[in-house]
């Protein structure tokens, strides 16, 4: 067996919460479909040993913030791995709460966008490496892409590897790229934006949106991805995060063996 | 009992629900009467070095911590920058005096003993240690599998290699665990490590002396 000393590449299923419940759509708004109660999922997530969590609140309400914040509480008495918590993160309130609450990272979008300076502050106070800026981003004419805000209601005048550098130079620790346009289609990653991004990036670079089969997996991390999340393959399909590993082992790329023995 | 140190550098409730799930009595606080009764005591810790320090300054936890730790002994775990903080010095985002319990310092990766070759920082994500030693708290551990947790920027360099307990590579071998007589921390967070980090920890109220 392969020793690995390496940093590993991380697998991170991808969750949406609305109204306490998970949920999955395609490009954020077509077709929402339920997919279970996040505390027990959660669970079985951490059966199967995968590396970290993300947990998105699409509704970013005061009340669905708050909904958010017990459910985060819940998930970390029981499951000891890393959460990044996010979705109308607006204030250093928001940031705070969240990371009492057991969030390990906090996942800024539109506040980074509407308010020039708010990851810089909130890196300053929380630590650089607490701080993730989730980018989505849309194809708004052919090789155009731009920055939304808004759940991807809103389009920014950004390019959206230039606002990752901007965010970099903000000091925030990780970005998460998602491609609006392959969010829940299934249809493999946007390995172009990836790999340039990787490329430009000192921080690691979580690709997100696309991923349908274990050959997407790896193509995500051959592109320079430190880690993948996954939302509807692991939702809707039969790959397991066991799979998904074993998979990638078998292709030589470093990932965690280990699974939990507690559940 | 067990007392998690809180001086405002967040996420502390994860190192509480660890040992809650572990069944050991461990409590929050910043109280000195708290940390003066507990029987070990653990500092957690992420974010900025000098805010850390200026943090247990303001609210006089430097005193209870030197006269609990260094001067009775008590058992003590420092995580992640709860580790950093026993240092000297850290360069990060300018020179700051440590604790000062080790003969160490810290410093940014890629200042250390060899070049990150374009490696991200943070580094960020699970890694292997490699124990320099058998030791108790790095007891029941998998042989294949030690892979731990890590968000960090810095790293410890300990200037008495006796300290260093584990190593992890990240462009080159650093310190990822240190110990000295009643003194363990770990860079990584085995609260946020699945069952290797709840092992480590079970070894620390079991088996550190």
């Amino acid at each position: 067996m392969r020793r690995n000393t390496v940093l590993q590449k991380r697998i991170i299923p991808k969750f949406l919460l609305k109204e306490g419940r998970l949920v999955k759509a395609v490009r954020f708004h077509e077709s929402f479909r339920e997919a279970g109660n996040p505390v027990t999922t959660a669970k079985v997530y951490d059966a199967y040993g995968v590396d970290e969590l993300i947990f998105l609140d699409i509704e970013a309400t005061i009340r669905s913030q708050q909904t958010v914040t017990d459910i985060i509480e819940r998930v970390s008495r029981e499951v000891f791995m890393p959460f990044t918590v996010g979705g109308g993160v607006k204030t250093h309130e928001n940031v705070n709460r969240l990371l009492r609450a057991g969030a390990d990272k906090i996942s800024i979008n539109t506040a980074a966008v509407e308010k020039p300076g708010f990851v810089r502050e909130a890196a300053q106070m929380f630590g650089d490496q607490c701080i993730t800026v989730a980018i989505d981003y849309k194809e708004v004419a052919p090789g155009v892409r731009r920055v939304f805000t808004h759940a991807g209601q809103q389009e920014t005048e950004f390019e959206p590897i230039e606002w990752a550098l901007r965010m970099e130079e903000a000091n925030c620790g990780e970005i998460l790229l998602c491609s609006i346009d392959r969010d829940g289609t299934m249809s493999g990653y946007d390995l172009d934006v990836i790999e340039r991004a990787s490329d430009r990036l000192g921080v690691p670079v979580i690709a997100s949106s696309g991923a349908g089969s274990l050959q997407h997996c790896i193509e995500g991390l051959n592109a320079g991805a430190s880690a993948i999340a996954i939302s509807s393959m692991f939702l809707f399909t039969d790959h397991s995060p066991i799979k998904v590993r074993s998979y990638l082992s078998s292709k030589g790329v470093p990932v965690r063996a280990s699974t939990s023995s507690r559940n | 009992m067990i007392a998690i140190v809180d001086y405002g550098m967040g996420n502390v409730r994860s190192v509480l629900n660890a040992f809650d799930y572990l069944g050991h009595d461990a409590v929050i606080s910043s109280d000195p009467a708290v940390i003066e009764d507990a029987e070990r005591i653990v500092l957690p810790g992420v974010g900025a070095f000098g805010d850390a320090i200026a943090n247990l300054r303001s609210r006089g936890l430097v005193e209870v911590l030197h006269e609990q730790v260094l001067v009775k002994k008590k058992p003590f775990l420092g995580i992640c920058l709860g580790m950093q903080l026993l240092a000297k010095s850290s360069t990060e985002h300018g020179l700051h005096e440590g604790l000062g319990w080790l003969d160490a310092e810290v410093v940014r990766f890629g200042n250390g003993n060899g070049s990150l070759n374009g490696l991200k920082i943070p580094h960020m994500g699970w890694n292997e240690i490699v124990p320099a030693r058998d030791h108790p708290l790095l007891e029941r551990l998998p042989a294949k599998q030690r892979s731990f947790y890590f968000v960090h920027s810095y790293h410890i360099i300990c200037h008495d290699q006796t300290d260093s307990l584990a190593s992890s590579e990240y462009g080159y071998k650093f310190t990822v665990a240190v110990h000295r007589e009643n003194i363990f921390a770990t860079q990584f967070h085995p609260e946020k490590s699945q069952d290797n980090g709840l092992q480590v920890l079970q070894n620390f109220v079991t088996g550190a002396p």
